[in-house]
């Protein structure tokens, strides 16, 4: 747990402090995010909680010890750090960037050389080819992967990360969010994460930390901060899109409702029969092998159902047959996908299973505010 | 002035092994010594604490090295007298700058992520200076050691104005003797000497530079 208690800093020579009476808790296991514009203090927060800076009052507690105790270079050996220019020595290789800290703490080589092999795999980088380069010969992206290695190289209970992925292109940094965001599944660190893009935020924190000209403006999980924005700030820097910024906060399987009905190929001449009779608002149509290949709506079928041939109900089922979605989609696809298939409903899938149903309807009343769990 | 054979081969033979050996003697002596002052003086320089007069003394070292070699020869010899001690002083004040400047320089250029990166995984500041800074700023060091090898193979032929002996020497003959044969093997050995300093150091260089430097 990291705690901040009155922490303010106000650097030699400048009048406005950078940080302004900070109080901020950070639990153990939690990741919480430090968001704000540029020059907002954020930086000089996480310096703060390693020592690199010294606060000019107030006091830092890392499992309720006063971080004042340990000799700053112990602390920083137990803490991981992570920066966004990454900072790979380049002069050394990649295994003997990451046998750093290890090498601090007299490791012996052949427990080092394990542990470089073991954490290469782990952020996704080959141990046999990777481990002998040196860094001008990695990518952005491996490099990053490399910095993120060496911060874990002992596994340290704390990590402090300052834009790790800010300096990499779009399509690389949504790849190592999300296996980042599995690896601190599996680790549960107490990490301090640091970015100035609030979609970043959203999605990589337990909870987010919104600051503005050195101060905290709202602490709270994702969903807390997207709902109830505490002033115009907050309001600003989410954006007009909040509301749709909640929607990547929610799994699809989590609003799913089990009330849909089905209805087989051979079933079809009776269709309008068997959905008055399930009562559900629709059913989806399953093709002899019992896989899902289309949907029909109630309202549909009521106004004009009983007119339709068999033929022409399959033909109008079959024009929802991509309206399905994984289980473990976020809403923000749902959503995208209902609008492009222009439907109202869509079915949700367990793997190749239908489990559920979802609505456009579902999806508005989440966005609204009502907690779902 | 006429050309002699003769003098030309006595001047190779007879006078300059010894003039060479005491050439290279006094240009390693008055390098050696420079490295072992200038190099400190130039980590010193660039500690947090004494960051600001690091600047400071990079700028007057720029302005010194335009000094001419000469001037300090002969700004030595009043103070110091005549010999191979005064020489040695006077090359080793020339050799000082280029390596404290690339020192100075070399250590500055460190890129501060590097460092921040490794701080902030708990090295300590002699080790960060140590496996971090030295390593990195070593080619530039090395560069400067280079410059002033060279620069002090050639200003100390003009040693021999104050006794200090070497290919000086022998220049020094063929001018007051209109012996062209004398200057021509004095000058001669002083610019190949000068050449396989800056091919030697060259090369260290080069097996000092961070592997991770090149990138191909
Ligand atoms: N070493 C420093 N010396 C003086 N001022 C600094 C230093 N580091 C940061 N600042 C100032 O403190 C403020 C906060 O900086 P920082 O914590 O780096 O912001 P952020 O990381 O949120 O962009 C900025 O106004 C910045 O100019
Ligand atoms: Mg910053």
């Amino acid at each position: 747990m990291i705690k901040l208690i009155n922490v303010t800093k106000i650097y030699a020579g400048q009048k406005e402090p950078a940080v302004r009476e900070l109080n901020l808790t950070v639990e153990e296991g939690e990741s919480c995010v430090l968001v704000g514009p540029s020059g907002c203090g954020k930086s000089t927060t996480l310096r703060m909680i390693n020592r690199l800076i010294e606060p000019s009052s107030g006091t830092i507690l890392i499992d309720g010890k006063d971080i004042r105790e340990t000799d700053p270079d112990q602390l920083r050996m137990g803490i991981g750090y992570v920066i966004q220019q990454i900072g790979l020595l380049p002069h050394r290789t990649v295994a003997e960037n990451i046998a750093i800290v290890p090498r601090l703490y007299g490791w012996p080589k052949d427990k080092i050389k394990e542990r470089t092999d073991e954490l290469l795999e782990l952020v996704g980088l080959d141990p046999e080819t990777t481990r002998s380069k040196y860094p001008a010969q990695l990518s952005g992206g491996q490099m990053q992967r490399v910095g993120v290695a060496r911060a874990m190289a002992v596994d340290p209970p704390i990590m402090l990360m300052d834009e790790p992925f800010g300096a990499v292109d779009p399509i690389a940094r949504n790849h190592l969010q999300d296996e980042f965001l599995r690896l601190q599944s599996l680790m549960r660190k107490t990490i301090c994460f640091v970015t100035h893009d609030i979609n970043e935020a959203i999605k990589m924190g337990d909870r987010i930390a919104i600051f503005n000209r050195g101060e905290l403006v709202q602490h709270g999980s994702p969903h807390e901060i997207l709902s109830n924005p505490v002033n115009e700030f907050v309001r600003d820097f989410i954006g007009y899109d909040r509301v749709v910024k909640k929607l990547s906060l929610c799994r699809v399987g989590a609003i799913a409702r089990k009330d849909f009905g089905v209805i087989r190929e051979s079933e079809l001449p009776a269709a309008a029969e068997i959905m008055r009779k399930q009562q559900t608002e629709v059913s989806f149509l399953l093709d002899h092998l019992g896989a899902p290949g289309g949907m029909l709506a109630r309202k549909l079928i009521e106004k004009q159902g009983a007119a339709l041939s068999p033929g022409a109900l399959k033909e109008l089922a079959q024009k929802g047959r991509e309206a399905f979605i994984q289980e473990d989609a976020l809403l923000r696809d749902a959503l995208s996908l209902l609008f492009e298939l222009s439907v109202d409903y869509l079915g949700v899938l367990r793997g190749e299973t239908l489990c559920g149903v979802v609505s456009l309807a579902d999806i508005r009343e989440y966005a609204a505010g009502k907690e779902v769990d | 002035m006429k050309w002699s054979w003769e003098r030309f081969l006595v001047a190779i033979l007879e006078r300059a092994p010894q003039a060479l050996i005491d050439h290279i003697g006094m240009v390693l002596v008055s390098l050696i010594v420079a490295i072992i002052i200038s190099v400190p003086i130039g980590i010193l320089l660039t500690r947090p604490r004494l960051k600001w007069l690091g600047g400071i003394i990079l700028n007057i070292l720029n302005l010194m090295q335009t000094f001419p070699g000469l001037a300090i020869v002969a700004l030595a010899m009043p103070i110091l007298g005549m010999g191979f001690k005064p020489a040695v002083f006077a090359l080793t004040i020339q050799g000082l700058l280029p390596i404290a400047r690339n020192t100075i320089a070399g250590l500055y250029g460190v890129d501060p992520d590097v460092m921040e990166a490794a701080r902030g995984m708990g090295m300590s500041r002699k080790k960060v200076l140590y496996e971090v800074e030295i390593p990195l700023a070593m080619p530039v060091i090395l560069a400067g050691i280079r410059t002033s090898a060279v620069y002090v193979v050639s200003v100390a032929t003009l040693a021999a104005y104050i006794g200090g002996g070497g290919l000086g020497d022998l220049i020094v003959s063929g001018l007051n003797m209109f012996w062209p044969d004398f200057i021509v093997v004095g000058a001669g050995l002083g610019a190949l000497l000068a050449i396989f300093f800056d091919r030697v150091l060259g090369l260290v260089e080069k097996k000092y530079t961070p592997l991770g430097y090149s990138t191909e």
